[in-house]
């Protein structure tokens, strides 16, 4: 019997052995309904365990199905930057290898192979660096000792060094290799090919240094070089620093192109070298500036000499691109120590001395002074004091009458610009004009005197004609036309009034500007003179050009016209040359009755000079009109 | 050591009505909480047995020997050879001090030659792991230290515990074993059964869980229980235990019963606690496993007993209220499967708990167990 029921029989009898069975069936039910409470908690509690796992694996496979397409996704990524990477990695112009800690190769591209010409099957992932360093020993790009590379390879990246340098290939090449240790303790290693990078670099520094068109030293190295020479000076040796200014080179360039103006650059730079010995040197200032260092000079004869060769070889005609170009040179030369041991005053000293060449009329050669120093201050002070009198009106313009040959009458006047100097007084215009063309301010004075003597010659009587000088400086400008236009309306003065006089020197520089100046002013009526004939070029085709209305004979020839052999021939010949075009001429410096009488026979048909009047205030010319019109009237 | 069991009813009294047994020196009584709660039952003893501790305790059923009864109250006489013995009552007011209480008792119980501590304590107004800390803290880890908690039936109610004093609420009794002779034999296994998927405790506040997998710990117990046994809820709770453990420590696991549940905050407050993010897992219980289970916790004691076979042996059973609750008439399986390890030889009481309080049989550290079989069995050695 089960024990359950036996249990229950023992607690349903009472203590005298009988069984209450009502208290056994009671027992006996109870523990039936227990079984079947405990079945269908069992039951209900399976199924919910089920329901629940189910949709716990519902869940999980969800999840499953989102990870797997998550991690196949991530997967494609990375294949995709992989495949970026490997393409990064591989179109690099650097090789590159990444090493582990144990100094094993972990990636490497394919440039580093190609490089040295290696094999991939010794360059692969897991070979030491000594194995591959082995193998460009046998294969011939590595000369070194491999276990001494190695261990100075691993000593700086254990001190956590970035090593750079620079090592030439067994084929000429530079590679520049740099290893960058990594946290890890691996490090990763680049290979770069700079040859081309430092044959640029040195092309560059040779671009900085040195005259592109001649090859020269530039002004920068030649700085440097002299610098570097006159801190070696030895005693009672000397250096001479020589500056070579092509003389009319901006001419040759406009008139012959700049081919072949660079042409002549570059043959002069050619012979400057064939003078100068071993221990100088030549370099190219800029433009037209040359300069020669000749060091350990024992004497100044010495420089003359070398000055001299200078001279032969400038001067010698060079064929440039077909075109025989002669040219001259202005030449300063200072002397180190005697002019100077500092770098910068020994320039100047040089530049003051080609400056006075130029000044003492170019195609000369000047050692430095002193006083060359005390002349340009001069000049300088010039230049101050020259600014000073335009703003406090210390100019003023004086009149020199001209006289017809015919009748001995006035037939016009030439404004020339006087400066009276509040200490030095009068200042001679040859001395101030000149400054003030190098300085610009010939554009405001030439302005300046136009409007001034357009104004007084209105006062004048009316068959008076007005002369006024202009300088080629103010042909530069192409609205020089209308300023004179302006002048004339301010003034009120006829166009028919007024001459312009030019030197031939507006014709030398820019002819076509200059010519479509001159046409814009004979247009308007203004008549031009050509001015000092005969003391520069006077080549006789500016009078082909451009029809002048009057030649002035150049006082130089008027001088000694009545001299035996003197200029009477020319005079006469100019005289010819203009009356056959239809010009006037006039005589300028005219002293005495001879030179007049001479004129006058010559045919020329006007004078200037002292002889009849000299240049006088706008008030005393003025008067002379007056007194003039006084005894005429008398006469009459 | 010698002992003898006696028992009561309304019909017969007191059963010897006279002990047999001189020099008793400890008497343990259990019984429901209607035949307790007058005090006539521990004035009698305390009649019977003058000199004696008596301690005592409300039940969710009695045991005695092999079989399971409501309806009487079983006691166990006791005299010691050479054994030693301290009692000592502490009031509880606040669950929170749960663990001071048991420092408190520890404290007062510690003496170099304590040899092992048996406790009874309220079932319902105390933290079992935390008064279980406290004494452990107190006496050390060595000492073992074994008990329960007391019951009320289904109803969940009132516990009552006495020591020296009739029983009441609020009450923890613990008893200290001196010297060299005693041996104290202990072991506790549930034979419960994880099912379901594993859950997340993801709110909880020590003991009160609120949250499974982020679902109302409450609703989930409804749905398991079903309409019927929803009915009898809190007690019905106990047919689904829940094993807990640390998500790093999963060989620890213990095993929780539900003390009450609010249906408002849908929580439950279980006899121990229930950490936030350990791992949960419904367990259920099949009569055959559960009754083997008996048999282990009582094969563990005997193992842990080192008498000599001839020695006189008393055991105290302690099993949990849910294990009843499920088996119904066939409780007297795991009774008997119990008894059939423990042997003829010894005496045998004990009670339906809220809580059992032993060792942990892989760990070694006492603590509070939930739907265990728990067996305490006693020996005394010559000298």
């Amino acid at each position: 019997m089960h024990h359950l029921i036996l249990k229950q029989i023992a607690k349903a009898t009472d203590a005298a052995g009988a069984v209450n069975l009502n208290k056994l069936a009671a027992l006996v039910s109870g523990a039936y309904e227990e079984f079947d409470r405990d079945r269908r908690r069992t039951d209900r509690s399976m199924l919910l365990m089920i329901e629940e796992i189910d949709a716990n694996n519902r869940n999980l496979e969800q999840l499953v199905a989102e990870r797997t397409s998550e991690l196949k996704a991530r997967e494609a990524d990375l294949r995709v930057q992989n495949l970026r990477f490997d393409v990064a990695l591989n179109n690099m112009t650097q090789g590159l290898i990444l090493y582990d800690s144990s100094a094993r190769l972990i990636v490497c591209n394919h440039r580093y192979i190609e490089m040295y010409g290696m094999s991939p099957d010794v360059v692969k992932p897991g070979c030491s660096l000594r194995d591959l360093i082995m193998h460009r020993k046998d294969i011939g790009s590595f000369k070194g000792d491999v276990d001494e590379f190695c261990s100075s390879v691993l000593r700086n990246v254990a001190l956590g060094q970035i090593t750079h340098s620079i090592l030439e290939a067994t084929d000429g090449r530079l590679i520049e290799v740099v290893n960058r240790p990594l946290q890890d303790g691996g490090w990763v290693t680049t290979h770069e090919d700079i040859t081309e990078r430092k044959r640029n670099e040195e092309r560059i520094t040779h671009l900085a240094h040195y005259d592109a068109l001649t090859d020269l030293p530039n002004r920068a190295l030649f700085h440097e070089k002299l610098k570097q020479r006159l801190a070696c000076i030895a005693p009672g040796e000397q250096h001479a620093v020589i500056y070579i200014d092509i003389d009319e080179f901006k001419s040759i360039n406009d008139s012959l192109g700049h081919l072949i103006g660079d042409e002549l650059l570059k043959s002069v730079a050619v012979s400057l070298g064939r003078c100068v010995k071993e221990t100088g040197f030549v370099a190219r200032l800029g433009g037209d500036e040359f300069a020669v260092v000749q060091t350990a000079i024992e004497d100044q004869q010495e420089v003359s000499d070398l000055v001299a060769r200078i001279y032969r070889s400038i001067r010698e005609p060079y064929d440039c691109l077909g075109h025989q170009v002669t040219t001259d040179a202005s030449i300063g030369i200072a002397l180190a120590p005697q002019h100077g041991s500092d770098l910068d005053q020994l320039l100047k000293n040089a530049d003051l001395a080609m400056y006075a060449a130029k000044a003492a009329g170019r195609r000369t050669a000047r050692f430095f002074e002193p006083e060359m120093e005390a002349r340009v201050k001069a000049r300088r002070i010039l230049e101050m004091d020259l600014r000073q009198a335009i703003v406090d009106g210390g100019l003023e313009v004086y009149y020199q009458p001209c006289v017809s040959l015919a009748d001995n009458r006035i037939i016009g006047c030439e404004a020339l610009l006087r400066w009276r100097h509040p200490v030095r007084g009068m200042i001679a215009p040859s001395e101030f004009i000149p400054v003030a063309e190098e300085t610009g301010l010939i554009s405001e004075l030439g302005k300046w005197v136009l409007t001034t003597a357009c104004l007084e010659a209105t006062t004048w009587p009316d068959h008076i004609k007005l002369a006024v000088n202009v300088s080629p400086i103010q042909f530069k400008d192409d609205t020089f036309a209308l300023k004179v236009v302006a002048a004339l309306a301010a003034s009120g003065l006829s166009a028919r009034r007024l001459e312009l006089e030019i030197t031939e020197a507006v014709l030398i520089r820019d002819d076509e500007a200059a010519l479509a100046i001159l046409h814009q002013l004979r247009a308007i009526g203004v008549r031009i003179a050509l001015d000092d004939f005969g003391t520069g070029y006077s080549s006789l085709s500016y009078l082909q050009r451009f029809p002048f209305d009057k030649i002035k004979i150049d006082r130089c020839f008027v001088s000694d016209i009545a001299s035996p052999n003197g200029s009477s021939s020319i005079v006469r010949a100019v005289v010819s040359i203009a009356a056959a075009r239809n010009m006037t001429t006039t005589a300028e410096g005219v002293e005495t009755e001879e030179q007049r009488r001479l004129l006058r026979t010559f045919g020329c048909t006007e004078l200037q000079g002292y002889l009849f009047s000299p240049a006088r205030s706008a008030a005393e010319i003025k008067m002379l009109f007056s007194s003039l019109r006084a005894k005429r009237k008398v006469m009459v | 050591m010698e002992s003898e069991q006696i028992t009561w009813n309304p019909q017969a009294g007191w059963t010897p009505a006279k002990a047999r047994l001189k020099n008793v020196s400890l008497v343990f009584y259990f019984g429901t909480r209607q035949m307790l709660a007058c005090g006539a039952r521990f004035n009698e003893l305390r009649a019977m047995f003058p000199a004696a501790h008596i301690m005592g305790c409300s039940t969710g059923g009695q045991i005695n020997s092999s079989d399971v009864n409501d309806d009487e109250v079983v006691a166990a006489a006791i005299s010691f050879d050479t054994t030693k013995l301290q009692l000592i009552c502490q009031d509880i007011s606040d669950t929170r001090q749960s663990r001071e209480c048991g420092e408190v008792v520890g404290r007062a119980l510690s003496r170099a030659d304590l040899a092992g501590v048996f406790v009874l304590s309220d079932g319902l107004n105390v933290n079992g792991s935390e008064l279980v800390k406290g004494l452990v803290a107190a006496i050390g880890p060595g000492i073992p230290l074994t008990g329960g908690l007391a019951g009320d039936g289904a109803d969940f109610s009132e516990t009552l515990v006495g020591g020296n004093c009739i029983p009441r609420a609020r009450m923890v009794v613990g008893i200290g074993f001196y010297g060299n002779s005693i041996r104290i034999g202990h072991g506790s296994a549930g034979g419960w059964d994880s099912f379901g998927p594993r859950r997340r405790v993801t709110k909880s506040i020590g003991n009160v869980l609120f949250e499974l997998d982020g679902e109302p710990a409450l609703d989930l117990y409804k749905r398991y229980l079903g309409p019927e046994d929803t009915k009898g809820l809190p007690g019905s709770a106990l047919l689904f235990p829940i094993q807990v453990h640390d998500p790093e420590h999963p060989d620890s696991s213990v095993v929780r019963t539900v003390l009450a549940v609010d249906h408002e905050a849908r929580s439950m407050t279980f006899a121990g606690d229930v950490p936030q993010g350990w791992t949960a897992q419904l367990m259920h219980g099949k009569f055959d496993r559960l009754a083997e289970g008996a048999a282990d916790a009582a094969r563990q004691a005997q193992l842990g007993l080192e008498a000599g076979e001839a020695g006189h042996q008393f055991s105290i059973l302690i099993s949990c209220i849910g294990r009843r609750l499920l088996m119904g008439q066939r409780i007297i399986d795991e009774v008997e499967a119990a008894g059939a390890e423990l042997g003829d030889r010894a005496l045998r009481l004990g009670f339906y708990s809220y809580g059992e309080i032993s060792p942990h049989a892989k760990s070694g550290v006492c603590e509070l167990h939930n739907q265990t079989m728990t067996v305490t069995s006693f020996a005394e050695v010559g000298q």
